[in-house]
């Protein structure tokens, strides 16, 4: 790798956190338009820009912001390919072979990850990595459509965050629990919890069996104190994961 | 991706589903970088126009539409933040209103994971490694300006924004991939 090559790495990422001169940036664009890996790198670098403000306590506008908006919009019409922002690779997305290339990565990804918590003696470093996510499952509301839920498993495979979103506030004698189905074994826990009072719901977890070993992974309601199989309707549900 | 397409058919409807739908980010994030809530109604409103009339095109290359979104509102908020910089300090004195701190009730599972995920991806960031985020993210800083402003090298700073930024892709890389369905 050259050392000009190296210079333009270094600033991918201020690039995507608009914190360029106006000519670095010019720099920036030239190169990847002939530079396919950092055209991916920027943006990878981009998406997590675009995320940043996710984690800021959410302000609304006022409800009467919209109305500005529908005026401006039909004082214009739509000139699309009037203007343009940056010019990137010209390179196709979205086959299906670059798909199955992500998931491909995305495992091998996790394999190296794995290998890597498993090589390094226990300490804050592992437990760093053990806590980066390393699996996400995808619950879908089949008993109670407008709830979702995202399990994210840590590479470690034994801890992870539970995501959730639409359920009903429950009363305090009762919780909704999450289960690994297994085929020829009896369902494992994941635990208990509640929602707050919109339905939402951040719950650290334990994973008490291997993603590979559960046939399915559900939501149910059951008593606060637990139950030792689902005995309610299954709220959300998934059956396959990355 | 398809709310776009109706869009530029001058689908309204369109138009008003997106907003219904990020308009609490996109006002979030205007407001934290202006401070001042008229202006960060000025960036919303511009930001929301600019995707309406075609000023801006979505490539979903770099990720999903409101990342794109948030992209196009911080630019806008940061020129507005460089044009009127004095008038926005000064107004950042005065106490916030016209704005309503609630809870997101459209919130999904994915804005939960991913609000949490990122909250925790920047708490494994050193505190210098933060502050360059900061300072170029929300502060509308140029590399150059930072180094001057922490009365440091060039490469350091550099250096330190390039780490931040790859610890929080390696980190966050799950939960932000771009997927085909949006």
């Amino acid at each position: 790798m050259t050392e000009e090559h190296e210079h333009f790495i270094e600033d991918l990422a201020a690039y995507a956190l608009g914190s360029l001169s106006e000519s670095e940036r010019s720099d920036i664009e030239a190169h990847v338009t002939s530079c396919p890996a950092c055209a991916r790198r920027l943006n990878e670098y981009q998406a997590v820009a675009g995320v940043l403000p996710t984690c800021l306590d959410p302000v609304e506008p006022s409800p009467d912001a919209w109305a500005s908006i529908r005026t401006g919009a039909r004082r214009r019409r739509p000139t699309h390919g009037a203007e343009k922002r940056i010019v990137l690779p010209n390179w196709r997305w979205a086959a299906w072979p670059l798909m199955a290339g992500l998931v491909a990565t995305l495992l091998v990804w996790n394999v190296s990850l794995q290998r890597e918590v498993s090589l390094r003696p226990p300490g804050p470093e592992v437990e760093a990595l053990a806590r980066r996510p390393g699996r996400l499952v995808i619950l879908a509301g089949t008993g109670t459509p407008s709830a979702s839920a995202r399990l994210l498993v840590a590479v470690d495979g034994h801890h992870g965050h539970l995501a959730i979103a639409g359920l009903r506030p429950v009363s305090s004698e009762r919780a909704y629990e999450l289960w690994f189905i297994r085929a020829g074994a009896a369902p494992a826990p994941g635990g208990t919890f509640r929602v707050d009072a919109s339905g939402r719901a951040w719950v650290a977890i334990t994973v008490p069996v291997s993603l590979d070993d559960a046939r399915a992974i559900t939501i149910t309601e059951e008593a606060s104190t637990g139950s030792a199989a689902p005995t309610g309707q299954y709220l959300l549900e998934a059956r396959a994961w990355r | 991706m398809q709310l776009l397409r109706q869009m530029q058919t001058g689908d309204e409807a369109a138009l008003e589903v997106l907003y219904r739908r990020y308009a609490g980010l996109v006002f979030t994030l205007a407001l934290r970088i202006v401070g001042d809530p008229e202006l960060a109604r000025e960036v919303l409103q511009d930001a929301f126009l600019r995707c309406w009339d075609g000023r801006e095109t979505y490539d979903p290359r770099r990720g999903r539409v409101p990342w794109w979104l948030m992209g196009i509102a911080r630019n806008r908020a940061i020129d507005l933040l460089r044009s009127r910089s004095h008038q926005a300090r000064l107004r950042e004195q005065e106490p916030l209103s016209g704005a309503t701190r609630t809870p997101n009730q459209l919130d999904t599972a994915d804005a939960v994971a991913l609000r949490h995920g990122v909250a925790r991806a920047l708490e494994g960031l050193s505190a210098v490694q933060r502050q360059a985020i900061e300072l170029a993210y929300y502060g509308g800083l140029t590399q150059v300006e930072i180094a001057e402003q922490l009365d440091e090298p060039l490469g350091t700073v550099k250096s330190r924004t390039r780490e931040a930024m790859e610890r929080l892709r390696v980190s966050l890389w799950p939960l932000i991939e771009p997927r085909r369905e949006e």
